[in-house]
């Protein structure tokens, strides 16, 4: 069974006005269980429109989407996912800990059980001390770790992620993929990660799919060749460069195709 | 981090400006009555305002606790009738479209004169109708702002409580209402000196002669001009009480929320 399954899926908004866009046409996606894929393109490519597709915050024109094995609704009342944002989006009113614990409040756990699973998630993402702060009292990257934290405490099998890294320095931001790698290796975690950076994106991956805009679709699907254990030293080696490249063609096709895309790394 | 618990050192500094200030412009008005020869009509001496508040303070107290007891009331039902409200409009986005626009209206004209229509509903004794009056300037002022707090709440929060399956009645709780509590602060922090200054207005448009509006204007047009003055001291301090005790709570909540 895959973790995701796209089959033909199309997403209009103002569907039948003057105004219609079409966000995605004829889009197919399998991700397999335990797989980390990377969704890449220029900003209007339904990138994160496909990430909500699959989160059932959307739902498609046409097409069907199936999480687990089940509906992507089915999916979403079962709590089969969890997602992180750009923003952390931590609740300001509730402390760390009790940040994390909302998704499992809102499961109806009892309250020992979710303080217990909130303390392992605060060891998961390294950060045991500071559960009974509050996140404004955190930079950045902690705030993010956070919401991974948060993300992950009904231990889904999936993990939908939209740019989480990208309000976050060059610095965090390579010491949080390295994070991100970890805690996926240490839960098993299946991974569906949109992100505006072609490094990142070969760092973290088994396969980035790359897409362009007007329709928003899949152009290229660049498999990622670096094995399962990556450290520092893999951003220096040959394969890791070789798969930069054959996504930064896929990009450049469509750049030649759309004069005057920009690139739109940020 | 922590606002309240400075040193009295950096509290003093803060105050002491605002307190010279004070005493300074008090010398001065005293000086220029006196070197002027301002006759009371005109202005009269802050020495003799205070004379005139020490003697009189057993019936400026009444006068106070008729008029604060209206503007307490009134703040209490507007405050509650404003909060229900928000909810149901926050619930229905089209009776927000209704609302909202004429709560803004009528923030900008002075309805307190709507008090002379509520006399005429009421015995010429009845507080009730200051005391609606007051309820009516707290509710809306009240509703837009906590209806705002229900509704400003960040996608980010909306669309991971959706990835939670959550219900409606869930997202209220967990994030619609927190979100409002300091918008709630922030309008008990207008509302309560609107309230005062409703219930004194509302004395001018007849009624009971029992409340420090309408002991300001009988004494004045009695020409008792410095014992008008007490009252409006008295006025002054009814209303610095409310406000006070509306930033209070506030920092109350915020220390709540360690913020």
């Amino acid at each position: 069974m895959s973790a995701v399954n796209i089959r033909n899926v199309s997403k209009a908004f103002n569907e039948g006005k003057p105004n219609q866009v079409d966000a995605l046409r004829d889009v197919n996606l399998e991700v397999q269980q335990g797989e980390f894929v990377s969704l890449i393109g220029p900003s209007g490519c339904g990138k994160s429109t496909l990430l909500r597709l699959i989160a059932n915050l959307l739902e498609p024109s046409s097409g069907e989407v199936s999480v687990n094995g089940k509906s992507a609704v089915q999916a979403r009342l079962d709590q089969d996912y969890g997602m992180a944002f750009q923003q952390a989006g931590l609740f300001d009113w509730r402390t760390v800990r009790k940040n994390i614990e909302l998704p499992l409040e809102l499961k109806g756990w009892e309250k020992p059980d979710r303080r217990a699973r909130a303390d392992e998630m605060l060891q998961l993402v390294q950060l045991p001390e500071f559960g009974d702060h509050y996140p404004w009292q955190l930079s950045g990257g902690m705030q993010q770790r956070i919401a991974i934290a948060r993300a992950l405490a009904a231990h889904p099998p999936l993990l939908l992620m939209d740019e989480p890294f990208g309000a976050l320095d060059e610095m965090t931001r390579e010491y949080m993929q390295g994070e991100l790698l970890r805690i996926c290796a240490a839960t098993g975690t299946t991974v569906v990660f949109v992100t505006h950076s072609i490094p990142e994106a070969v760092y973290l991956s088994n396969r980035v799919v790359v897409m362009s805009p007007r329709p928003g679709r899949i152009t290229k699907v660049v498999d990622v060749a670096l094995g399962a254990d990556r450290t520092e030293d893999t951003r220096n080696r040959t394969p890791f460069f070789e798969a930069i490249t054959a996504v930064r063609e896929g990009l450049r096709g469509m750049h030649a195709a759309h004069v005057g895309m920009g690139n739109d790394d940020r | 981090m922590n606002k309240f618990g400075g040193s009295l050192g950096t509290w003093l500094g803060k105050v002491l400006p605002a307190v010279v200030f004070g005493a300074l412009f008090l010398g001065f008005w005293e000086w220029a009555v006196k070197f002027f020869e301002l006759k009371p009509y005109f202005l009269t001496a802050p020495s003799a305002i205070w004379e005139q508040f020490v003697k009189n303070f057993p019936l400026i107290r009444g006068a106070a606790t008729v008029s604060g007891t209206n503007a307490l009331v009134g703040l209490v039902a507007g405050t509650v009738l404003g909060v229900a409200m928000s909810f149901v409009l926050s619930r229905f986005k089209f009776l927000n479209q209704i609302i909202t626009p004429l709560a803004v209206a009528l923030n900008a004209v002075p309805i307190f004169v709507l008090v002379a229509v509520l006399n005429n509903m009421y015995s010429i004794t009845s507080e009730v109708p200051r005391r609606i009056m007051v309820a009516l300037v707290v509710y809306f002022i009240v509703l837009v702002n906590v209806a705002r707090g229900l509704t400003q709440v960040s996608s980010t929060h909306v669309e991971l409580m959706r990835s939670y399956a959550a219900s409606d009645v869930a997202i209220l709780r967990k994030v619609r209402i927190p979100n409002a509590i300091p918008f709630l602060f922030v309008s008990l922090k207008i509302a309560a000196p609107a309230a005062v200054i409703t219930a004194f207005v509302s004395e001018y448009f007849g009624g009971s002669q029992n409340g420090l509006g309408s002991r300001i204007s009988s004494n004045i047009a009695n020409s008792k001009n410095a014992a008008g003055w007490a009252y409006v001291l008295g006025a002054c301090l009814l209303g610095l009480l409310f406000y006070s005790f509306s930033v209070v709570m506030e920092g109350l909540n915020r220390k709540g929320r360690a913020r």
